[in-house]
């Protein structure tokens, strides 16, 4: 007995002292793994958003001295961005254009997806053109947009031509429709993102519960609704979700075309971000509405990210049971 | 029978012609540059609008990427830089900011897929990186780079680049590496290979087309990236997206042929990767919420 006990308490420190140094051989391969991340963060982003915060308390800009001896003004660049109805009305463009797009890109991103999950002569064809859009870049798109859209350019030409009417509203001149013009080359640009995941989306939806539904009698109509539907909530979400948080950001097209105007009319929160910044070189009141938007922005994106993980994870579970179905 | 083979050739006809008029839209503004990169001058801004070349030129591209008349003609001499120039920048900085990224990306998010470095809440947030508009840091950022002595340099933008398309990289790679069996992992442990070497030499050797996806993936955005650039380059490494904007701004008259060309240039490399990876685009988006 007492000869058994030893000899096992023998080959337990060893074994015990292995698992504890591959425990700490773990966690160095860990660490040195996450490096990378660790230094951009320490050494560009920090330093950049400390920065930031820097100058929404102090007044500086490009006139004065050095910035380090720049005055604190407390809250006041604060309260001059929030007074702002320039600002204000920055706001309530930047959600119209993200809100207009999105659904834009969306309806038609579902409507081309719809008709294309299915394998047909000429799918491949179809999907290379429908993805074109999304391979220019969007300063070029803005600039091609230029060269068709004067008054009596090709594309008042055609749609004249097409309706038998003359069609010539001014996409690039008039107030009222600039900013639609932009939100029609942003769902020209981005409705191939929309259809891509959808159609992936739409593939991968497992085929026995719409075949099930067909031998019950369903009419194509109830199992888009009660079937397909449902099964691709997750990726219409994230469809929804990275189109609106990009069209939000959108700067390159509406700045090369219309650098805000006419008027203000395309005035959107990058673009009048920018000017505050970089035309009026008011550093400070533009790092201080940067942060108010940031905020804004961090608010969206973490309820977004919130909904995406929720939708993940009801995704895994359903995954999981059909997996356990499956093996029994 | 017969009203049901009448009804699939209504659908299709209905089905082919969306699709048609889509492909028409999608396709004619591409159309237009092009054609309009081959017009002679008096043919750009006609009316009424000329839909053919007629004759088809060069003259655009000779002036635009060779400078055929740029410092005869003031108008044309737009920038201190030609554009072959900004072609090299932007092909050093794209390249290099993606494979950066795409290097480190696919480490750590081995280390997400093996070890869990990052929870599923982290990689969330790191998606912020993506997320949150970048018009919001770039004023710092420029004053950050100039007391760095990184502003207007290519390491510079490569690190930006490089920061900002990480989280797609990680993504990416991610729903890659999930698909290698472990098995192949435990058995070059029990052969006594190192952690590294497993990771080097096995696992993302393992996912080589999945890289070259992603890599190529995460191109088209350092490729066509616009506000950043225009930011913190400015004479010495613009890129390709900038100095086509230049053609705008110091000019009075129209130049829609030179720009065309220009922009001819810009896209194909982008068109021809997008189309060699089309079929892995949808996984860039997804995020893991695409099964197969």
């Amino acid at each position: 007995m007492a000869v058994d006990v030893l000899s096992a308490g023998k080959t337990q420190l060893p074994s015990m002292a292995r698992t504890q140094s591959r425990r700490l051989a773990v966690r160095h391969f860990k660490l040195s793994l996450l490096l990378p991340l660790i230094a951009l963060f320490a050494f560009l982003l920090m330093p950049v958003l400390l920065l930031q915060l820097y100058f929404s308390f102090h007044q500086w800009t490009v006139y004065l001295g050095s910035w380090s001896e720049a005055d604190f003004v407390g809250l006041d660049l604060f309260r001059e961005v929030l007074t702002d109805p320039r600002f204000g009305w920055a706001v309530v463009r930047s959600l119209a254009f993200a809100t207009s797009s999105t659904l834009g890109c969306f309806v038609f991103g579902f409507l081309l997806a719809y008709l294309m999950y299915k394998p047909f002569r000429g799918q491949a064809f179809f999907y290379i053109i429908f993805i074109l859009p999304m391979l220019t870049v969007p300063v070029v798109v803005a600039y091609t947009a230029e060269m068709m859209l004067y008054q009596s350019g090709p594309i008042n030409d055609l749609i004249s031509r097409i309706i038998g009417v003359d069609f010539k509203p001014a996409w690039l001149s008039n107030p009222d429709i600039a900013l639609a013009t932009v939100a029609l080359l942003e769902i020209w640009n981005w409705t191939p993102f929309s259809f891509i995941i959808l159609l992936a989306g739409l593939s991968a939806i497992p085929k026995e519960p719409i075949e099930a539904a067909e031998i019950l009698g369903a009419s194509k109509w109830r199992i888009f609704w009660e079937v397909q539907l449902p099964l691709l909530r997750p990726v219409i979400f994230l469809a929804l979700v990275l189109r609106f948080l990009e069209a939000m950001a959108e700067f390159p097209k509406t700045w090369a075309l219309f650098q805000g105007g006419p008027g203000s009319a395309t005035e959107t929160l990058p673009i009048y971000i920018f000017m505050t910044t970089w035309q009026y070189f008011q550093i400070s009141k533009g790092a201080a509405m940067s942060y108010i938007v940031m905020l804004l922005m961090v608010v969206i994106v973490l309820i977004a990210i919130q909904l995406l993980r929720r939708e993940k994870r009801s995704l895994d579970q359903m995954y999981e049971l059909r997996a356990k179905e499956a093996e029994s | 029978m017969i009203t049901r083979s009448r009804r699939r050739l209504i659908s299709a006809t209905v089905r082919y012609a969306i699709l048609s008029i889509w492909g028409v839209v999608a396709f004619f503004p591409i159309y237009w540059m092009v054609s309009t990169s081959f017009k002679p001058d008096i043919q750009w801004f006609a009316w009424p609008p000329v839909y053919f070349p007629d004759p088809p030129t060069l003259t655009n591209y000779m002036n635009v990427w060779l400078g055929a008349e740029q410092y005869d003609q003031t108008q044309y001499a737009i920038s201190s830089q030609t554009p072959l120039v900004s072609l090299w920048n932007t092909t050093v900085i794209a390249f290099s900011s993606t494979f950066l990224a795409v290097a480190f990306g696919s480490v750590l998010a081995y280390g997400v897929s093996r070890y869990r470095i990052l929870s599923e809440a982290r990689m969330f947030q790191l998606l912020m990186l993506r997320m949150i508009p970048p018009i919001v840091v770039v004023a710092p950022l420029s004053l950050y780079y100039s007391a760095l002595g990184l502003l207007d340099t290519r390491i510079g933008v490569i690190m930006v680049y490089f920061l900002t398309t990480l989280p797609y990289a990680v993504w990416m790679t991610k729903s890659f590496i999930d698909e290698v069996p472990r098995e192949v992992e435990q058995a070059a442990e029990i052969l006594g290979a190192s952690r590294w070497r497993t990771v080097f030499e096995i696992v993302l050797p393992l996912i080589r087309s999945g890289l070259v996806a992603t890599f190529l993936f995460i191109l088209i955005l350092t490729w066509s990236e616009y506000l950043l650039a225009l930011i913190i380059t400015k004479t010495q490494v613009s890129t390709l997206p900038i100095e086509l904007s230049k053609y705008q701004g110091s000019t009075e008259g129209r130049v829609y042929g030179r720009q065309a060309a220009l922009a001819v240039g810009i896209t194909i490399p982008l068109m021809v990767v997008g189309l060699i990876i089309r079929k892995h685009l949808a996984r860039g988006f997804s995020f893991g919420m695409i099964r197969r």
